[in-house]
């Protein structure tokens, strides 16, 4: 079957965009991501990082002491993501999680109140300012969010709890709707 | 209705993102006595007052954590990564 | 009916009527009132009934402390009983109903209990339970029940909304009086984040009904300007109709935002109610003081009310509590009533003074009688006279209204949440909040201040210290200044009143009376924790806002001491009841818990999959086709098909970690009880992970997909657990491996292809030879699909017994490459199979599962033995699986079981017994952990774990179970049912 094409199916390909003039809550590309998990030691590993990455903007997201994120909107084709690994060898470990992941954007001025109805984390900007991220609970699913804009995040979830944080998401966003 | 825990590496959090493991005690070496092992594995004391415990910030940083808190009062004293130093001290 | 509208005056809008009913009459009511100002406003007194004695009550409070008017609002799944009518805002259309009364609130025939009382008093119900046991079944509790009650929860579902959400701020204010604006302005203009909470509607607490003036203005426009300017600050969060009910661990502070209580037809969108949970860097409490009752005979008759309350309802809601009143007070708060009183043209017959003297001076119309005491009323459902007690005579005084001023109690709940005791002070004689509270201060009348302009510069100074605190510069703070101040001195606690005559209530709600305190003293139940319970003053939905300072004051009084040698009972969440709604929040219905979907439900779902949830996850349970009439046809028929030409089924929700690292191979190693260090690259292996008490915790395969990166698999059930216990082993237990874990379950679908035609079908989507020889039994390794277009991961594993694959693909692509896998198996005859055939199959192979692995059992009860390694120096419960009793020859262990007789057949769960053995606790020999209809066989088949079980094969036994009263002969055999020799899954 050398001649068939597979198929991208986006986890929330059936979700419409939730949009308000106070809230705007809507899926994004599937296109990578990938976890890097430093070896232990490793100093400045952000800024190495940061020499792969395409769009500057928010693209490396802390995740956890020693862990990151690369984000981009475009699939990494798969010769690509092998060597952007092997480059990354032996000071990091790159693990392919485009799939495995599903980013979510929430933007607007009611955006952080919207989001404060699932995590504790506190998201004023004068703590949580444009560039930090932070793995939460928002209700009962874990998550990771980064501040992309004064008014505006980008949410990483679990690929089997896509749908389950959209539908949460659309829920917290109704009264501002 | 809430308790924060100072995770070292992402802040005070809810309790709800954590799991609880019980006492941080170390792990015995492999040829240990009997004695050790049940100890470790079976034998908890039950302290009113200071407590070190093991907590996973598992919707988090997923780092263990050595969590020292009061058992009365729930204060917590302190909390650090269980990968860092003072641990590996211990044992030395 | 003697309250009434006042023809002028309060903060209610006049041009704004607002019909309601209570218990069915239409009545009429303002925008800006309470339903209590408007039941008054209406000459309704009477407005339920008491709980014990079903006495006639009345509206006592004008606050959150109210015992007597609960009141049941709304209808159907709206139904909100135990509303106390002095917080519930009125509405168009408001229904209202009285509680505890049968047939009506004027004739209730439970008033007969009144009779009963001296059967009644405190500890009856012990008493009770010590008469006669048969009669407490049949008598006593049906008529306790029936008597004893509250408003009824309707059984229909809520059909509104609730939700939670999380606030921060570097000072939360509690409670909008005089003291908490002042403070929220104070902070709020430093720059500081401030929220502002308070339960009422409008900020301002006492100030809107102060007859005051602050900076020339009046005190309720004072509130009105100041909430005006906190509300325009972007620092500053004003949260009306919110009642902070508790003070948490980390300065977090529980509160529920009544957002839509107060409307008929809450919108759908918006909830009715939000819990907070507030996190504050600081706290400022400015709750206020609750005043307390004067304990004197038929103090709870209707027409009394607290002469706070009184002020509230005249001066707020322009509401005259009756056209002859009387004040009874033991401070100088009763002549500020008397004043606004005369000034609205309400007479004051009387002003009874517990002191010789008063601090400020009277010249009103009233007659003043000093040194005296209201020692009883009289009247029936209202009041109609007091009588007076002075010198040892009691002189009778008509009128229709009394007041009751007995002093202020700062309503310190909160700051007692997090176990600190309150602390009698002698001098302001009430409890104070505690000392040396963290994060937490008091200022105004919770901390006993007394004063309007000691409240605004106590709120503001504390404001200041705190922001100091915090690091911010404050401005200046401009005191403002105070005219009318009454500056009220606090009195003495008048605790009990001589000449008391009928029943003088303590705590209202539960109608406990002075005479039971008395009891329980007497009885040997002073401890104050006894007293409560004993008594039940303050166990009522109120918790004794208004009874506890005077029931303890009572019990000091009675043993001669101190109320610091009393003490407290202890002060707990939740300040005023919280709805079950609000504590749920949106964790209803599709809400209530994530659902986990596989990349490939919706391929499932296009074959007609029945689904199960499995913990979070939907797994694709069978497949049925047209004419199958039961879900065994179509288990039977994917059993065959697997075993005879090929299946398919989604295996995406095992547990998959991607273990790397220079020591990853010693990690593993070290985390399953069998070898892995010398794994081959391209090689998977069956590993089994113990606890460190020498159980099995879970079972996989992992495979070297290179030198140090490894790809584990786990089961379903425990993949969360397995990743939290290998990063507790790689962080806290040996941090010196060089190993990283990473979660790569979401990240593949995966899929099983089963079944003889399985190779012949995969090769057509697999660009690399998958013959045996290139790539034999346990082979692993990437491969790329479709000529290229995509890399997957391929495993020849097999949980069927059958020449089987496991495919991961990325998940985005699943659906796709299931599609195509179908489409090259059309012609082999390729089904897809669901978690019901898998688990025939391997039942028939005697796999274990978490069914077998069931916390009990070490390797060798499963037949593992051989496999953990005894060269390894450590691995988890390498010491403890050394244990004795561990290697018993009479643990019970794996073994299968058939019927007899193939017609019969058993459960799992059943217990083995030995043939012709009574079914006894000691005759047990074991257990069925799994069992399947095998359509190879051609009967039921089972695994049991059953004592020396792989020494009995052949031996006759008896499958009991006692639950449904089988007893089925059968025989112990071979676990595996289905090719012993394993010769299908080298093909």
């Amino acid at each position: 079957m050398s001649e068939f094409r597979p198929t991208h199916r986006p986890a929330l390909g059936t979700k419409q965009t939730v949009s308000s003039a106070a809230l705007r809550l809507s899926p994004l590309p599937e296109g990578t991501i990938i976890h890097v998990l430093a070896q232990p030691g490793e100093q400045d590993v952000v800024s190495f990082l940061g020499r792969f990455t395409k769009s500057p903007a928010h693209a490396v997201r802390p995740v956890s002491p020693g862990q990151w994120f690369i984000v981009h909107d475009e699939p990494m084709p798969h010769q690509e993501m092998k060597s952007l690994f092997a480059t990354l060898e032996p000071r990091a470990t790159g693990v392919d999680q485009s799939h495995g992941r599903v980013r979510i954007r929430i933007e607007g001025k009611m955006a952080s109140r919207a989001l404060s109805k699932g995590t504790a984390i506190d998201l004023d900007p004068s703590v949580f300012p444009i560039g930090q991220s932070a793995v939460t609970l928002i209700g009962h699913i874990a998550a990771h969010i980064t501040r992309v804009g004064s008014e505006a995040f980008e949410i990483i979830v679990l690929r089997g709890f896509a749908e389950s944080l959209w539908d949460d998401l659309a829920r917290m966003s109704l009264e501002f709707s | 209705m809430a308790s924060l825990v100072p995770c070292p590496n992402c802040g005070r959090r809810p309790k709800e993102e954590f799991t609880i493991k019980g006492a941080a005690l170390s792990r015995p070496a492999a040829g240990a006595d009997a004695a050790d092992w049940f100890d470790y594995v079976y034998l908890r004391d039950n302290p009113r007052g200071a407590y070190e415990e093991y907590w996973h910030h598992t919707s988090g940083c997923r780092r263990w954590l050595v969590v020292s808190r009061d058992t009365q009062t729930h204060e917590v004293a302190a909390c650090r990564d269980a990968a860092d130093g003072s641990r590996l001290e211990e044992r030395a | 009916m003697t309250s009434y509208r006042l023809p002028k005056g309060g903060l209610i809008d006049r041009q704004a009527p607002l019909s309601f009913t209570f218990d069915g009459t239409p009545l009429q009511g303002l925008a800006g009132d309470s339903l209590a100002s408007a039941l008054l406003a209406n000459g309704q007194l009477l407005v339920g009934r008491s709980f014990k004695y079903h006495r006639p009550r009345g509206i006592l409070t004008a606050g959150a402390a109210e015992p007597n008017a609960l009141v049941t609002i709304g209808r159907g799944g709206r139904t909100e009983p135990n509303t106390r009518a002095t917080m519930q805002e009125l509405y168009e259309g408001l229904e209202a109903q009285s509680q505890n009364r049968w047939p009506s609130l004027n004739f209730d025939v439970g008033a007969l209990n009144g009779l009963l009382s001296p059967f009644l008093g405190a500890g009856f119900y012990y008493k009770t339970f010590m008469w006669p046991a048969p009669l407490w079944e049949k008598l006593y509790e049906p008529f306790i029940r029936r008597a004893a009650g509250l408003g009824k929860a309707s059984y229909e579902a809520d059909p509104d909304a609730y939700e939670k959400s999380w606030a921060h701020c570097d000072l939360l204010v509690i409670g909008a009086g005089p003291t908490g604006l002042a403070a929220a302005l104070t902070a709020g203009r430093a720059g500081a984040r401030v929220i502002l909470v308070d339960e009422g509607s409008l900020p301002g607490g006492s100030l809107l009904f102060d007859t005051a003036t602050i900076d020339g203005k009046a005190a309720a426009d004072f509130a009105r300007d100041a909430s005006g300017e906190l509300q325009s600050m972007p620092n500053l969060r004003v949260m009306m109709r919110t009642t902070a009910f508790g003070w948490y661990d980390g300065n977090v502070f529980g509160a529920v935002e009544r957002v839509q209580k107060h409307v008929r037809d809450p919108v759908n969108h918006v909830p009715v109610e939000r819990l907070w949970r507030i996190v504050a860097r600081q706290a400022l409490l400015a709750t206020g003081a609750e005043e307390r009752p004067l304990v004197f005979g038929g103090n709870d008759r209707p027409g009394v009310m607290m002469a706070s309350a009184m002020r509230a309802y005249l001066n707020r809601y322009g509401v005259a509590p009756g056209k002859a009143t009387a004040i009874f007070t033991m401070n100088d708060s009763g002549y500020a009533l008397a004043r606004d009183l005369e000034a609205a043209g309400v007479d004051v017959v009387a002003i009874v003074d517990s002191r010789p003297s008063a601090g400020v001076e009277y010249h009103g119309k009233a007659r003043l009688v000093r040194e005296a005491v209201v020692c009883g009323t009289k009247g029936r459902k209202t009041i109609s006279a007091i009588e007076v007690y002075r010198d040892g005579r009691k002189e009778t005084i008509a009128i229709d209204a009394l007041a009751m001023a007995g002093g202020g109690s700062p309503i310190i709940h909160l700051a007692c949440h997090r176990g600190g005791k309150p602390v009698w002070s002698p001098e302001k004689a009430a409890f104070l909040a505690p000392e040396g509270l963290k994060d937490l201060a008091v200022a105004g009348a919770v901390a006993a201040t007394t004063g309007l302009a000691a409240c605004l510069g106590e709120g503001a100074a504390k404001a200041q210290a705190i922001v100091k605190d915090l690091g911010l510069s404050c401005p200046p703070v401009a005191i403002p200044n105070v005219d009318g101040d009454e500056g009220a001195d606090p009195g003495r606690p008048l605790w009990s009143i001589p000449g008391v005559k009928g029943k003088a209530f303590v705590d209202f709600q539960n109608d406990v009376n002075l005479k039971d305190i008395g009891l329980a003293v007497r009885e040997g139940y002073s401890h104050v924790e006894l007293a409560k319970r004993y008594t039940t003053s303050g166990m009522a939905t109120d918790q004794g806002k208004l009874s506890n300072v005077n029931a303890i004051g009572l019990i000091a009084k009675a043993r001669g001491v101190s109320p610091a040698e009393v003490g407290t009972t202890t002060f707990r969440p939740f300040y005023t009841p919280v709805s079950f709604g609000a504590l749920t929040g949106a964790h209803t219905g599709h809400h209530f818990q994530p659902v986990r979907k596989s990349p490939l439900h919706d391929w499932a779902k296009k074959h007609g999959a029945v689904f199960v949830e499995t913990g979070l996850w939907y797994r694709s349970s069978w497949f049925p086709r047209t004419g199958e009439r039961t879900w065994r046809e179509s288990v039977e028929r994917e059993v065959l098909n697997v075993r005879k030409n090929a299946g398919l089924c989604d295996v995406s929700m095992l547990g998959k970690i991607e273990i790397s690292g220079r020591d990853a191979a010693e990690f593993l190693n070290r985390v399953y009880c069998n070898a892995f260090l010398k794994l081959p690259v391209g090689r998977a292996r069956y590993g089994l992970m113990l606890r460190e008490d020498g159980m099995i915790y879970d079972d996989g395969t992992t495979s070297r997909l290179e030198e140090n990166r490894f790809f584990m698999t786990t089961t379903t059930a425990y993949a969360a657990g397995v990743m939290n216990h290998l990063e507790f082993c790689a962080q806290a237990l040996w941090p010196d491996l060089e190993v990283r874990l990473a979660s790569i379950t979401d990240q593949w679908a995966q899929m099983a292809i089963a079944g003889p035609k399985a190779r012949t079908i995969l090769q057509k989507v697999v660009d690399e030879d998958i013959s045996d020889a290139a790539f034999p039994f346990l082979a692993a390794k990437e491969v790329s699909l479709f000529g290229g277009a995509l890399h997957g991961c391929l495993f020849r594993i097999s949980f069927s017994g059958e020449l089987a694959y496991e495919l991961a693909v990325p998940a985005g692509y699943g659906e796709s490459v299931a599609d195509a896998l179908m489409e090259a198996g059309k012609d082999h005859g390729i089904m897809p199979y669901g978690v019901e055939t898998l688990s025939v199959l391997r039942i028939e192979k005697g796999h274990v599962t978490h069914n077998e692995i069931n916390g009990t059992v070490v390797p060798a009860d499963l037949g593992f033995g051989k496999m953990v390694s005894a060269t390894k120096p450590d691995f988890i419960g390498k010491a403890m699986l050394q244990r004795e009793g561990l290697a018993a020859p009479d643990r019970p262990q794996l073994v299968g079981v058939v019927p007899f007789n193939p017609e019969q057949s058993f459960r799992t769960g059943s217990h083995i017994l030995a043939k012709g053995a009574a079914a006894t606790l000691e005759n047990d020999q074991g257990y069925v952990t799994s069992s399947a209809y095998s359509p190879h066989i051609g009967s039921t088949i089972a695994l049991a774990l059953v004592k020396n079980g792989p020494d009995r094969h052949g031996e006759e036994v008896v499958v009991w179970n006692g639950l449904y009263g089988e007893s089925t002969p059968a025989r112990l055999c071979n676990p595996v049912f289905f090719d012993p020799q394993n010769e299908r899954l080298h093909v």
